[in-house]
């Protein structure tokens, strides 16, 4: 199923998102990997589980055995690719492949660099940036690969886009979004936003575009995860007050009061959305509360 | 210019063989700015390495300041010529420069047995006496009239075409949070300028064959043939 239908049917699309693990899946179907467990938990609760690339450029099972394992159990993948490992020939054959192997929602990124990652004497390709990237994959879809040269049986699939509203200048990030958008982005998914007045600023400039968003969400699950993505994660900005709240409660709590801070602040931000991307890094548990909080629930 | 800087000494030393006879060539232009193969440290270098038990039968950094070492005419007649002595008691050249210049050497003297005594690490401008700054990927086919006059493919880790990533915070980059993202630096430059409308228009992919290596370029007073894997481009600066 297609991301972009549910837009356009005016649902409120929810995604969720797992990381593979750092391994391969067991050839015992018994035996299940624990980014598998993670999409199970988020089952019923969402349209679509985001499977990552290599994220944040460590080495990982590939991302579209994963979105495959998902499909097979009846999860929706939205299967991320970027171009940071991979050339114009692999990124075009990795996106025919995803769709033969019944792919529906590819969400196409630049991708962190390597120098974030635990490969960091690795070659990075960035042979395509991911405007490039989406011009391609629409290529692809109307017949024809980048050179020109048409394929047989061209891909049919929903092709999402990245944008961070904590970026400044935020013009500059919004030049971006619209050459994603002329490119073929057909809807987007941000950056993890914590501030409720940076991510108004930038849905008063992003709603004239008219393209879907779905506004990005970590749960925040400790203080020293917020110190953390201040210090480390490129793009993310957590608000002291925030920090201060979650290590208000003792450990035992701090579940229950990230589903409620979270929750709170995507009831406030969900009339500016039509979506939410709800990133839980491993506390998918979470996630239902999270919605329940928001007052959202998925058809 | 090509920025260079030289390999620690024991890596030097243990290029060479015992009882092989060196000759240490340097170049008074690059390497002479980089302080990694001009006249002083090429002196140096031979002292270094007779120290370490090297046996050095001469040195020279052909020309006066300024000349390149990987101008081949200049270099060949300097070490077939004013050197022919030490040179034809050499067993091997030690050169400090980049790795044009010791292909140089290689070409000055019929093949001779050649060491880097450098590593070339980039074309740079040179900003001051003590800094020498990338600017310049040297891709073969340059997209700067749509930035300013900066280098997306140089001062972008990601060397995008279409502008930032969502990494950078604060205007730095998300490799490296002491250095600015190039995006940011071209939009505020544009910005200065008057000139964001040029940030408008898609950059289509590189052609990377005009990267491919190894490049070559035919030059007359006329005209001049660029040659890669992308074909030969020929053109004219007469009209």
């Amino acid at each position: 199923m297609k991301l972009t239908e549910l837009f356009d049917k005016g649902e409120f699309v929810v995604t969720g998102e797992i990381g593979p693990i750092k391994g391969a899946i067991n050839r015992d179907k018994s035996i299940h990997p624990t980014c598998a467990k993670e999409a199970r938990t988020l089952h019923g609760h969402v349209h679509a589980v985001n499977v990552t690339d290599n994220q944040s450029a460590v080495m990982r099972l590939g991302s579209l055995a994963a979105s495959v394992a998902l499909k097979q159990q009846g999860i929706e993948p939205v299967y991320q690719l970027t171009c940071r490992d991979r050339n114009r020939i692999a990124l075009q054959s990795d996106l025919l492949t995803a769709y033969s192997l019944g792919i529906d929602n590819v969400l196409l990124l630049t991708g962190d660099h390597i120098q974030l990652g635990d490969h960091k004497e690795a070659k990075p390709v960035f042979d395509l940036d991911s405007v490039q990237l989406l011009s391609m994959a629409m290529g692809l879809r109307n017949g024809h690969d980048i050179t020109g040269h048409p394929i047989e049986n061209p891909p049919d699939m929903a092709y999402g886009a990245v944008v961070n509203p904590n970026f400044e200048p935020l013009e500059l990030q919004l030049l971006k979004m619209r050459k994603k958008i002329d490119a073929g982005a057909e809807f987007f998914q941000t950056q993890a936003v914590y501030d409720l007045e940076v991510f108004e600023t930038f849905m008063n400039e992003a709603v004239k575009l008219g393209v879907p968003v779905q506004v990005g969400l970590v749960v925040l699950k400790s203080p020293q995860m917020g110190r953390f993505m201040n210090a480390n994660v490129s793009g993310i900005t957590v608000p002291s007050s925030w920090i201060e709240e979650i290590g208000s409660v003792d450990k035992d709590d701090r579940k229950k009061k990230a589903a409620e801070m979270m929750g709170n602040f995507l009831r406030q931000v969900k009339p500016m959305v039509q979506g939410v991307h709800l990133m839980p890094l491993g506390w998918a548990d979470v996630v239902p509360s999270i919605l329940e909080t928001a007052e959202i629930s998925i058809q | 210019m090509h920025a260079t800087i030289q390999k620690p000494i024991q890596e030097i030393v243990n290029y060479i063989k015992p009882g092989e006879k060196v000759f240490v060539v340097g170049c008074n232009n690059c390497a002479w700015k980089c302080h990694s193969g001009g006249v002083d440290e090429t002196k140096m270098m031979a002292e270094r390495l007779s120290r370490r038990g090297v046996e050095v039968v001469g040195y020279t950094v052909p020309g006066p300041q300024g000349m390149s070492l990987c101008k081949l005419d200049h270099t060949e007649k300097v070490l077939k010529e004013e050197f022919a002595d030490l040179v034809a008691k050499a067993d091997s050249f030690l050169v400090l420069s980049c790795g044009q210049g010791v292909h140089t050497v290689i070409d000055a003297t019929g093949g001779g047995m050649v060491h880097p005594g450098c590593d070339t690490i980039f074309g740079g401008e040179t900003v001051s006496a003590t800094d020498i700054e990338e600017f310049c990927s040297l891709c073969g086919e340059c997209v700067i009239e749509f930035t300013g006059g900066l280098c997306p493919m140089t001062l972008c880790s990601k060397q995008l075409l279409n502008g930032p990533c969502g990494g950078a915070e604060k205007g730095k980059c998300e490799v490296d949070s002491e250095r600015n993202c190039g995006w940011v630096m071209i939009y505020e430059r544009l910005k200065k300028l008057g000139r964001l409308e040029l940030l408008d228009s898609y950059q289509k992919p590189k052609n990377h064959a005009k990267w491919s290596r190894p490049r070559s370029l035919r030059v007359s007073t006329t005209e001049a043939t660029f040659s890669s894997q992308a074909g030969k481009v020929t053109v004219s600066n007469q009209e």
